[in-house]
């Protein structure tokens, strides 16, 4: 990042490879839709470019990236209720494993619909805990918050998800 | 350990954030607490479904594309060393750096302007008298063969002679 600021575009490159997985996972897996987890990533790599030359390495760059998108995954929740949508390749007919991947569909809608049922906060605090694999202290670093905080989301988070779960061990 | 407490660090043990000690508290409890071993149960079963639920792959070519606006925006920029603009600072300090700024301006402004009321509204000041050229041993007209001039000292001091005179 010190290389960005003063103006090496290469070393800019190499972050975002190195960090485009993480960007759009958590936006993935928060708004539930392709182009708009694609439009948050992008808009998050480019404010880094832009603030290079104010950064200051307090946290691990993950952690500083993980909280631009996040800002940015909840400005968006806060103007628009995502809406699920089907991201996966349509089944082909006599696919031999057509039957897992209907399966695989189902289970991912599930999932999507039981985070869409989440408010906000829960919903980002579950994500990257159970899906991005964050710790306590890496969320509540992410999100800007304290532990407790993030405790108490989760708790009430796992709450909500209990139907799913029970939905997901009938399947 | 109280439920409610249990229940809010069951996500800590799992993830071994939570020292030895209270890793034993916990668990003895959750072996005596069927509510609180249901809810360990749900966390460690979302995340064998966090870590089993496939995320899709990063669209293809989102890396070029990102880098792509950034020249495009970086071309955009004026270099840094090329000048600076009381404009693009503003835009760069923090809010409450900006609230700083506007009140030392406004306070400053304030003191001169105050300063200034006080000194265009004050009296002029009585000229000074010219400092007399007369000689002050001519004015007392002590030369005695010459008349005192009226309200002198000199005529003062003759008259009390006189009268002490004319007393004997």
């Amino acid at each position: 990042m010190l290389a960005v600021a003063k103006g090496d575009l290469d070393a800019y490159d190499q972050i975002v490879l190195r960090h485009q997985k993480l960007a759009w996972g958590i936006a993935y897996r928060f708004l539930g839709d392709r182009h708009e987890a694609e439009d948050v990533a992008q808009e998050a790599f480019l404010r880094i470019l832009d603030a290079a030359g104010r950064y200051k390495p307090t946290a691990a760059f993950p952690t500083y990236l993980s909280r631009i998108v996040i800002r940015l995954c909840l400005d968006h929740a806060c103007k628009k209720r995502p809406v699920p949508t089907d991201n996966l390749p349509k089944v082909q007919e006599g696919d031999p494993s057509a039957a897992d991947q209907v399966a695989m569909q189902d289970r991912d809608q599930s999932i999507r619909a039981a985070l869409d049922s989440l408010p906000p906060a829960q919903r980002m605090a579950v994500v990257l805990r159970y899906f991005e694999g964050f710790d306590c202290r890496s969320v509540a670093s992410a999100m800007e918050t304290t532990v407790k905080a993030v405790e108490r989301l989760l708790a009430r988070a796992r709450e909500t998800l209990q139907p799913l779960l029970a939905k997901l061990s009938e399947e | 350990m109280r439920c409610e407490k249990v229940r809010l660090k069951i996500d800590a043990y799992l993830s071994g954030e939570l020292s030895p000690q209270d890793c034993s508290v916990l668990e003895e409890h959750l072996r005596a607490c069927d509510g609180c071993r249901r809810a360990a149960t749900i966390a460690r079963r979302l995340i064998v479904l966090g870590q089993t639920a496939p995320t899709p792959p990063v669209p293809e070519g989102f890396a070029q594309r990102v880098q792509t606006l950034a020249r495009q925006r970086t071309a955009r920029h004026v270099p840094a060393a090329a000048s600076w603009s009381i404009v693009a600072w503003w835009r760069m300090v923090s809010m409450p750096m900006r609230a700083a700024a506007a009140a030392v301006l406004v306070i400053g402004l304030g003191t001169g302007a105050l300063i200034g009321w006080n000194t265009w509204q004050a009296p002029a000041a009585p000229p000074t008298q010219a400092v007399s050229q007369v000689d002050p041993l001519a004015s007392y007209s002590l030369d005695y063969l010459t008349d005192a001039p009226d309200g002198s000292l000199a005529q003062s001091y003759l008259a009390l002679v006189s009268s002490a005179q004319e007393g004997k």
